[in-house]
């Protein structure tokens, strides 16, 4: 997928497209409003993140152009301004989602893969881990035909590990992913602990869940390919 | 009270004062102004009856037979003029009331007693005039008096309430401007229509005021955003920049677990500046409040968030709210913060088989919710700076101890009182009281 990154610290710029690159996307930098208008204009992009705080153009003017010349580009805003009605106004527009700084790459690409599925209509296929199936759509874990009731946060938190496979996620992106940044400050790892422990025991009680790794001091992965 | 009220009832006083005091006053004065008229033409008899003695002499007027006296009474017995013999020789010149029983009737006159000497025998002259009239008239004044001034007063406090009506409408209309005020910015700037200079001023002056917190507010909104994207940008990259090391894959262990320990300290620096914002863009009312919010769905809501990780350190959460009434004017998302960081807090601060217990009741005009925990409970230290930024109480959480500041702030910016009570040793009571809106 195409996809422009609008951001003049150049420096993260590079961070996201290092991250994003990894993941298969064709990645596009503009460090300034003037330089993301033309591109924009010239280009066919997917995806445009686009940072709002930029020293030349109102990030959300840029908006307004990409929609006034045709651009089925999809936005989302990614900003360090953090002023409430900043995100108000982005969906307002038109954009698809919106990030506050700082944020985590997996969260970003999370958010990229979501709209990406809405976008194109994609109906996500069902996942298999171990001898479980994870349905995306319908939010369903079965084991050999029969469901396994879970809490939806506790679901969000499968859902997650599972999307972001083969990735270590830290207590700290999970927790950022489940419950906003509203709580920022009741961040307590215990939260995270408390519900993977919930759920293994859920799961455990169907087959055993050696996919769902804790790595020590860190985090959480799911791995799929043994 | 309402002022016009009181300026009405004041003026009512006052007049029922002076009345009252004219009331005792005025009956006096009538009578004696009677009186001196009386007395006047009492001495203007005598010299009448002295004038007839002169021409006619003594004799006609006693009689030697029996009496030795004179008396004459005209038919209405509201005069009388009577002249006897007397004995004593000492000079008699006074007037005063005196009763006299007339036909089996007693009458009140005013008698001017005169002694005259005719060929040196002493007589004593009287001359009467009945005040029964007058006493008669000193009642009927006293009750015509006391009608006219209760009609007058009756009549002058209708027109005084609808006279301060007018006069204090504009007053009326800046208080409902602040009443209807949900902020600096909404304040209504048309100035109230009136004459009264008072009125004037104090209209404009909050109107001013408002503007400059308005202004306030503004400068500071730019100052948080301006702070928030000089300190996030680069806590952004740096996050990035170690994310991008944790998803390599040639990286040992140990590396990981020092990137994530970096990831974690940034993480507080982050979740720091993200709450003194929180606090500034609360304070400066950046936050909208369009939501009607049922605060026992929001504690609802909290607890089944909580409940888990309480459920995990064997901790009982208790629900005791009854009644569900909504909160106008609110933002739901701070208000789920407010509840969360009190009762998290309940649970962080209470061991193993303990228990958190909200209660709802509706007392006197307010809701009151309270979260009650049977915790260790607040030294008296603590508890003073329990709502202050930064004073951590001895927990071993992750949070940075700013969370009660924030629910302080967010129940300052609903206009929620706050408070909290609690024992050493025996648990603390976080009591929110909200405003019945109607």
């Amino acid at each position: 997928m195409n996809l422009l990154i609008v951001e003049d610290e150049k420096n993260l710029a590079a961070e996201i497209e290092s991250f994003l690159k990894k993941e298969n996307f064709i990645c596009d930098l503009a460090c300034t409003g003037a330089d993301a208008s033309e591109k924009i204009a010239v280009n066919l992009y997917d995806f445009v993140l686009l940072d709002l705080g930029l020293p030349d153009y109102d990030g959300l003017d840029l908006i307004r152009e990409a929609r006034s010349v045709g651009s089925e580009a999809s936005f989302i805003i990614i900003t360090a301004r953090g002023a409430v009605e900043d995100r108000v106004k982005g969906l307002d527009l038109g954009a698809d989602d919106y990030l506050a700084k700082p944020f985590a790459l997996v969260e970003l690409l999370s958010r990229i893969n979501a709209v990406a599925r809405r976008k194109f209509n994609v109906n996500s296929q069902a996942m298999v881990v171990g001898e479980f199936t994870i349905n995306i759509q319908s939010r369903m874990v079965l084991h050999s035909g029969a469901e396994i009731e879970l809490t939806r946060k506790e679901f969000n938190m499968l859902q997650y590990l599972v999307l972001n496979h083969e990735k270590v996620l830290t207590r700290h992106q999970l927790y950022e992913h489940i419950w906003g940044n509203m709580l920022d400050d009741q961040y307590d790892s215990n939260f995270i602990d408390v519900h993977i422990k919930n759920l293994r025991k859920k799961l455990n009680a169907f087959a055993p869940t050696p996919w769902l790794e804790t790595i020590r001091g860190v985090g959480y992965r799911v791995r799929l390919e043994q | 009270m309402k002022l016009k009220f009181k300026l009405a009832l004041f003026s009512m006083l006052s007049k029922l004062a002076v009345s009252l005091l004219f009331l005792i006053i005025l009956p006096y004065i009538i009578e004696r102004i009677n009186l001196r008229q009386i007395d006047y033409e009492l001495i203007r008899k005598r010299e009448q009856v002295i004038d007839l003695i002169v021409q006619i002499g003594i004799e006609p007027f006693i009689s030697s037979d029996t009496t030795d006296a004179f008396g004459s009474y005209n038919i209405l017995k509201e005069e009388f003029v009577s002249i006897e013999r007397i004995n004593q020789t000492e000079v008699v010149n006074h007037i005063d009331v005196s009763p006299r029983l007339i036909d089996d009737e007693e009458i009140n006159y005013r008698v001017l007693h005169y002694s005259l000497l005719i060929d040196d025998q002493p007589y004593l002259l009287e001359v009467g005039k009945s005040i029964e009239s007058i006493l008669l008239a000193k009642r009927n004044i006293n009750r015509v008096i006391v009608f006219f001034i209760i009609l007058i007063i009756v009549l002058t406090l209708i027109t005084d309430l609808q006279f301060t009506n007018i006069l204090l409408k504009p007053l009326d209309k800046i208080t409902g401007k602040l009443k209807n005020n949900a902020g600096p910015g909404s304040f209504d700037k048309i100035p109230v229509s009136t004459t009264t200079a008072d009125f004037i001023q104090l209209d404009r002056t909050l109107t001013d005021q408002m503007i400059q917190i308005e202004e306030l507010f503004k400068k500071e909104k730019e100052i948080t955003v301006n702070i928030s994207h000089e300190l996030m940008t680069p806590i952004s990259i740096i996050r990035s920049k170690l994310e991008n090391l944790l998803v390599r894959e040639d990286i040992e262990d140990a590396i990981i677990i020092k990137v994530e320990e970096s990831l974690k300290t940034l993480h507080r620096l982050q979740s720091l500046v993200n709450s003194l914002l929180t606090i500034a863009r609360i304070e400066s009312s950046q936050y909208l409040k369009n939501d009607i919010v049922s605060p026992v769905e929001v504690i609802l809501e909290v607890m089944a968030e909580i409940e888990p990780v309480a459920e995990d350190k064997g901790i009982t959460l208790l629900n005791n709210c009854s009644d569900d009434s909504f909160v106008q004017h609110a933002n739901r998302e701070l208000l789920f913060s407010m509840f969360f960081n009190v009762i998290y807090n309940g649970v962080k601060n209470t061991d193993s088989g303990g228990s958190i217990t909200i209660t709802g009741e509706v007392l006197d005009g307010i809701y009151r919710f309270t979260v009650s925990d049977t915790g260790h409970g607040l030294t008296k230290s603590q508890m003073a700076t329990l709502f202050s930024r930064f004073k951590r109480h001895e927990s071993k959480t992750d949070g940075t101890g700013i969370g009660l500041a924030i629910t302080k702030a967010i129940a300052d910016f609903h206009g929620i009182k706050i408070s909290a009570t609690s024992k050493e040793g025996s648990g603390t009571n976080f009591i929110f009281d909200f405003k019945k809106t109607s």
